[in-house]
């Protein structure tokens, strides 16, 4: 069924229009990848869906709620449910790691700061960090931030989540540690939206991969089709540069 | 008469004169705090008119000298109003609406130092504005903040002095009246500016310990 339903989005700044006609339907465990160019709009589709910016026209739907739409107090009752990652991790400096992943559900009082702790241990657990439990972030390595930053999501039991270029501020022998924790969620079948200039993970993990190029959807299909044979003469050319 | 006679002498009425001087910069400071705080966040705000307010009263206390502040106070307002303000009053709006727009602005300084992805990343997870502003905003730029706020903290304390000008006895009018007696200027003034000094001393050590234990790192992402 459709987790996300985005119809006829456009987004501009100003006299930028950035997304000119966004239509994506994303299913409920599916794991959908985007890429495209740079300035092609893939961080302003990802942030039009938790309203982080707000969409020019058209309607993004998550879980039938509909964004776009929404006053304040129901975007924030929204945005529990849809995860986000960051590139440049964003963990909140002045808190310990544990504190970071149950402040969330703690200050929203969803969860008592017992069962946040507790629940807050076994994320760090599946992302393979339970000693880092009680140091600050800046203590971290690039690629330890990233999968505390996934942790920190996962607490508010997100049905949908998404990432914005994950592993590009990564150095390169960090990135897989992050890539392997997503694919692992995306095992457990979790609903994932990735931008990311990752071709190796798109291809091995993504349900459908998205071309975006100049605010449009160029092309879409299941990796293969789209690494494999590609239709557009754009992606042709993308891929020939990324690839 | 010597410098310590001097002391010995006009004690309890130089440290009568200090703990106004004291009082007046702490219960201006709080008041003050407050103000520098709610405007500081007007000044961040989304919406331009609430910013505009914000930027009106930071620049009239900008604008205008303290002298002229305290005496629009004191005199310029209970004279429209057909009402009466005693002296310590009107010198603690004064200082707190003084001390209040310069806040403001560290107040703002502070907020905006504060990388736009931990607004972002707080949102994110369904916290609306006042927590993310309260729980992760202010925390971190109370922190950059600190020098800032101390710095003012003794600024205040010395403009504390500018009000013996409308009648309040604090350590500069006590001073300015032992003198009137005893006509020893020199060693009064002295024995007035090392009293300030000291004060101001002990406020700064203060201030580089609290420094100290709230840096929790140097680098923010
Ligand atoms: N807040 C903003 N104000 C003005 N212009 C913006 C804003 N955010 C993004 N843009 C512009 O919108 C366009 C698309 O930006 P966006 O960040 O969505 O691209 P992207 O596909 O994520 O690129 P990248 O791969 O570099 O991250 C760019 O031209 C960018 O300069
Ligand atoms: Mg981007």
């Amino acid at each position: 069924m459709g987790k996300v339903k985005i119809k006829n989005l456009k987004k501009s700044f100003g006299e930028l229009e950035v997304l000119k006609d966004i239509n994506l339907e994303v299913c409920e465990r599916e794991v959908i990848c985007i890429i495209g160019p740079s300035g092609s709009g893939k961080s302003t589709l990802l942030r039009c869906i938790n309203a982080l910016e707000v969409a020019t026209s058209g309607t993004v739907e998550v879980d039938g709620n509909d964004i776009t739409g929404a006053a304040d107090k129901d975007i924030n009752k929204y945005r529990q449910n849809i995860g986000m990652v960051f590139q440049q991790f964003n963990l909140f400096p002045h808190m310990t790691v544990l504190e970071n992943i149950s402040f969330a559900p703690v200050t929203l009082k969803l969860k008592s700061k017992q069962e946040a702790n507790e629940k807050a241990l076994k994320l760090l657990r599946r992302v393979d960090l339970e000693e880092k439990a009680n140091v600050y972030p800046e203590q971290l390595s690039g690629g330890q931030q990233q999968r505390v930053a996934i942790a920190r999501a996962l607490a508010m039991d997100p049905d949908v989540m998404l990432f914005d270029e994950p592993t590009s501020a990564l150095d390169p022998e960090m990135v897989g540690e992050v890539l392997n924790v997503m694919k692992k969620l995306a095992k457990e079948g979790m609903t994932m939206i990735v931008v990311t200039h990752e071709m190796g993970f798109a291809r091995e993990v993504a349900d459908r991969v998205i071309f975006i190029d100049d605010g449009f959807i160029v092309e879409q299909g299941p990796p293969q089709e789209l690494f494999g044979a590609p239709k557009n003469e754009r992606t042709i050319n993308f891929l020939n540069m990324v690839l | 008469m010597s410098i310590p006679e001097l002391v010995v002498q006009n004690w309890s009425r130089l440290l009568a004169g200090l703990a106004m001087t004291v009082e007046l910069t702490i219960i201006s400071l709080i008041i003050a705090g407050m103000l520098g705080l709610l405007f500081g966040l007007l000044s961040v705000s989304k919406k331009k008119s609430l910013r505009a307010i914000a930027l009106v009263y930071v620049d009239i206390v900008r604008g205008t000298p303290l002298l002229v502040q305290a005496f629009f106070i004191y005199f310029g307002i209970p004279a429209a109003l057909g009402i009466r303000l005693d002296a310590n009053t009107a010198g603690i709006i004064t200082l707190s609406l003084n001390a209040g727009g310069y806040l403001a602005e560290i107040f703002r300084g502070g907020i905006e130092s504060i990388n736009k992805g931990q607004m972002e990343a707080a949102r994110s997870l369904g916290l609306p504005y006042s927590l993310a502003m309260t729980k992760v905003i202010l925390p971190q730029a109370v922190r950059t903040m600190t020098p800032a706020l101390i710095n003012q903290c003794i600024i205040t304390l010395k403009d504390t002095s500018i009000l013996s000008i409308i009648g309040i006895q604090e350590l500069t009018q006590t001073g300015r009246l032992i003198i009137a007696n005893n006509y020893q200027a020199f060693e009064m003034w002295t024995i007035v500016a090392v009293m300030y000094f000291i004060i101001i001393m002990i406020l700064t050590k203060i201030s580089k310990r609290i420094e100290r234990k709230m840096s929790y790192g140097k680098s923010e992402n």
